[in-house]
């Protein structure tokens, strides 16, 4: 048995400890906002937050995650800068398919959380390692700057 | 066509008990009520949380006005990112005049009340058609329950209806100050005659077409809640994984499943025609029982087709004529009377759509009805292969379209591979299952953009007039798996557009020139399944058409812009798209550092020029800065939804131009997940402006206009800077580094 703390709730899950943590999110615990795209780190679909620091879940084996506070964009609204980016995106009509935001939402959350104004320089070191194949990357780049000039 | 559209003219509007008004729309309304909301599987859909029965959804109804004034409607076309399910209901909500504050919208049903008109009875969401394909019909349903609405307005006041009017979801009685809400009214709109055809509005008065609204997806596709096909969750649903031939149609011989059985969650291990289904209780239990899976293949039928080998087949294919696709004039006269007559090769390799969301299919097979759930762009198809793999009629199947995390044409596929391989797994196993691909799965199935090999020529005259222009491509049949398996006699009873138009092999060469011939080589290679992708043969063969114009411009010392602008002379909306982005770009003086390349199309009824902008230094670093379109789609209907396609097309075309390609070695596909198969990312990606320039013509498609004249733009740009021609794709085998 593993305990999780996951959007500030406490779980118990029984999983092998090498199951990754995405699919724990996903299958056990029914939070299905973090998305499968990859399983090797290479989309940022399954972005979540491990201890406030952008994580993929989908390589973290869910033994590691035990002990950490884990959000997902479930709760993300929960978080000032996460409901700021929240509602840029929907303002800047972000999403298209959508199956890739709530990876970019957690990863932008994040940014400015730890930098409320970046540069273009420092939108492409955080959010490169999240594909978008719709191509929402100059809406992407548009709403964190609108949220870091207008309310940060 | 015209059959169709008179069909669909029939509206049958029926009352709700409490209040409200249903509308059907097209034949076939007798359809007996679905059991269940066609949408059950999406929480934003459920009307009334499952109250009233008679406020459930019926098969057929597209509009329901409810008594509390809000409006919903139903959407035949498949919500892929494009945003289908905001366009199209504003489509019905600007003739109805309704308030768009209060419009929501889901996922049709399958049902012949919902199939696209461009297509006939099929619903598909290919080829930019959804809002073109739909726009008539929406109009006039709109249009009718409006009338309708009026009418009974005036029925209860007693006043002629013309003294009436209608705003925001009320009909107003301006003479005597009062008015009534279309959802009081709606059960006496009901009982009113439907008008056979009404009139439309003047699209001078239009107030919701032509306007940016938001998308009525975004607050779901912001904070997770969107459901997708891989977030369905159905009560005892298990999870499996399917072990695929390392080539193409290869066949399980032997199968050792006991290492595989010995993980903790695996249940059951079974082959099905395409492989060997592992299934468990979850999905990691699954990965991990195919891992330990031992499976030796029978490839005597196997594909093997090698990349090189095409390319040098199709190379030698293009010293031969093909099937005329087009034909004006006298080419071999005017090539013998040329001063000067050149020509180039072009090869385009094979590339996988990559959408975000691999596939998978959850189906619920009881033995005599079924329930499937998936992201599909061809639900009609998909669920007649569906109906003859699990013995049942296709009323019989609960299909529920999905919001798709991309589908760029790989969930529009005509042969349904990834319905049919759930279906096999479903048949046998009899429970709820969710067949999942991994993104190596979806990398390495198959129904890729096929290879192809363009040669172009010109013969000219002294000044630099072309007088003569050939076109011959060399590509593969994207319907020839359908003669491969046995699969025509299920689509037999199906109305499918003629195979000309799936493959769609007519390049739109617009410029005015008197001696024209166009010919094609469509082979079959029924082991390689190969399908459509985002803007199709017009990819490679717009690609060779506009750079050879380019090399032309400059041989004659033309500048490409003009050179392009003296033979358009006819065609006055591609002529003021190129005049638009040249203008928008500003044309001929780029930053310092930087060149411009320009290119067009016009296709999908759509009209698009573009002009990227690009360094390339000594040590062939290539930096995209700027890509800027001009584009005509006649009638907007959501402009900031165009915009965004225009975006996603030229983003999507970077990712191909710059990277795209899928090897196949013998038969074994080398790419496997976005290390080997890179596409673009954010610090890759350039400035994009897009200028609209609708014509108010009828909508033109635009999910596709976007992608085609970017890479020739993009290389006419590397050409301005380096000289170098670009035969061949993807830049990144060219040496280039991607900055």
């Amino acid at each position: 048995m593993i305990s999780l703390q996951v959007n500030g709730d406490e779980h118990t899950v029984d999983v092998p400890d090498t199951k990754p943590l995405l699919w724990v999110l996903r299958e056990d615990l029914k939070l299905t906002g973090s998305k499968y795209g990859c399983g090797q780190a290479l989309c940022g679909a399954c972005t979540v937050h491990l201890d406030g620091q952008p994580t993929r879940a989908c390589v973290v084996p869910v033994s590691a995650a035990a002990g950490h506070r884990i959000d997902t964009i479930e709760a993300v609204d929960q978080q000032r800068i996460g409901a700021l980016v929240q509602q840029a995106w929907q303002a800047l009509n972000v999403p298209q398919c959508g199956y890739c935001q709530s990876g970019q939402i957690m990863a932008a959350t994040a940014l400015l959380t730890s930098n409320p104004s970046p540069s273009d320089r420092d939108i492409d070191e955080a959010m490169s390692g999240n594909i978008c194949r719709c191509g929402t990357y100059p809406r992407i780049r548009k709403a964190i700057h609108k949220i870091a000039s207008e309310q940060l | 066509m015209d059959t169709m559209l008179k069909r669909r003219q029939f509206l049958r509007v029926t009352a709700l008990a409490g209040g409200g008004l249903l509308v059907a729309c097209g034949g076939g309304s007798s359809s007996s009520p679905s059991p269940t909301p066609p949408d059950s599987s999406n929480p934003d859909s459920a009307p009334g949380n499952g109250g009233d029965p008679a406020e459930t959804f019926a098969v057929g109804e597209f509009l329901r006005i409810s008594s509390d004034n809000s409006i919903r409607v139903l959407v035949g076309a498949s919500e892929i990112g494009q945003g289908a399910l905001t366009a199209i209901p504003m489509i019905v909500a600007e003739e109805l005049d309704a308030d768009w504050s209060r419009v929501t919208s889901a996922h049709s049903p399958v049902a012949a009340q919902f199939d696209n008109p461009y297509f006939g009875a099929l619903q598909f969401t290919v080829a930019s058609a959804a809002t073109r394909g739909y726009f008539a019909a929406q109009r006039r349903a709109g249009a009718a329950v409006r009338h309708m609405l009026i009418a009974a307005a005036a029925e209860r006041w007693n006043v002629e209806p013309s003294t009436l009017r209608t705003e925001k979801s009320f009909v107003i009685d301006d003479a005597n100050q009062r008015s009534a809400s279309y959802g009081d009214l709606a059960e006496a709109a009901a009982a009113q005659n439907v008008p056979i055809n009404p009139p439309l509005k003047d699209p001078a008065n239009y107030t919701i077409i032509g306007s940016t609204r938001q998308r009525l997806d975004a607050v779901r596709k912001t904070n997770g809640s969107e459901i997708y096909g891989m977030d369905v969750d159905i009560p005892g649903m298990l999870t499996a994984v399917i072990a695929r031939p390392p080539r193409f149609f290869g066949q399980p011989q032997s199968v050792n499943s006991n290492a595989a059985l010995a993980i903790p969650g695996v249940l059951e291990v079974f082959t099905i025609p395409s492989g060997v289904a592992v299934i468990a209780n979850d999905f990691w239990s699954a990965e991990q029982g195919r891992k330990a899976l031992e499976v030796s293949w029978n490839e005597a039928l196997a594909g093997r087709t090698d990349s090189a080998q095409t390319r040098s087949n199709y190379q030698a294919s293009l010293n031969l004529p093909g099937v005329p696709v087009r034909s004006d004039g006298a080419v071999l006269l005017a090539q013998a009377a040329a001063s000067d007559v050149l020509s180039a090769d072009y090869f385009f390799p094979f590339m996988a759509h990559a959408a975000m969301e691999p596939l998978n299919v959850t189906v619920d097979y009881t033995g005599s009805a079924a329930e499937i759930w998936t992201g599909s762009q061809s639900q009609t198809i998909d669920r007649l292969f569906a109906a003859s793999i699990l013995g049942l009629l296709p009323e019989q199947i609960n299909f529920h379209t999905m919001t798709s995390g991309g589908g760029f044409g790989r969930r529009g596929n005509p042969l349904s591979d990834y319905v049919r391989d759930a279906c096999h797994v479903a048949k046998t196993l009899q429970q709820p299952v969710k067949v999942i691909w991994t993104r190596e799965d979806d990398m390495k199935g198959g129904y890729y953009r096929p290879a192809a090999s363009v040669r172009v020529s010109a013969a000219l005259d002294n000044n630099g007039t072309i007088t003569a222009w050939t076109h011959r491509a060399v590509t593969q049949d994207v319907t020839s798996s359908l003669y491969f398996e046995e699969q025509l006699d299920t689509l037999a009873e199906m109305e499918l557009p003629p195979l000309g138009e799936l493959n769609d092999l007519e390049t739109g060469m617009p410029y005015a020139i008197d001696n024209v011939h166009m010919d094609a080589h469509l082979t079959l290679i029924p082991q390689m399944p190969s399908l459509w992708m985002r803007s199709v043969n017009k990819f490679s063969d717009v690609f060779a058409q506009e750079t050879f114009i380019d090399e032309i411009a400059h041989r004659y010392s033309r500048d490409p812009y003009h050179y392009r602008r003296e033979m358009l002379g006819n065609n006055p909306r591609l002529l003021a798209v190129l005049d638009g982005v040249a203008q928008a770009a500003n044309w001929g003086n780029p930053p310092a550092g930087r060149s411009q390349g320009i290119a067009l199309i016009a296709h999908w009824q759509s009209y698009i020029a573009q002009v990227v902008e690009v360094s390339v230094t000594g040590d062939r670093e290539l930096k995209v800065h700027r890509v800027v379109s001009a584009i005509d789609c006649g009638t907007a209907v959501n402009p900031d939804l165009v915009v965004a396609q225009v975006e996603s097309g030229v983003i999507f075309a970077l990712s191909s131009v710059l990277f795209g390609e899928i090897e196949l070695r013998d038969g074994v596909v080398q790419q496997s997940n976005f290390d080997d198969y890179p596409v673009l990312r954010m610090h890759q990606t350039p400035q994009i402006d897009t200028v609209l320039m609708p014509s108010g013509d009828n909508p033109g498609g635009v999910g596709e206009i976007g992608v085609p004249a970017v890479g020739p733009a993009l290389a006419n740009a590397i050409f301005a800077a380096t000289g170098e021609q670009i035969r061949e794709l993807p830049l990144k085998n060219l040496n280039f580094v991607i900055a």
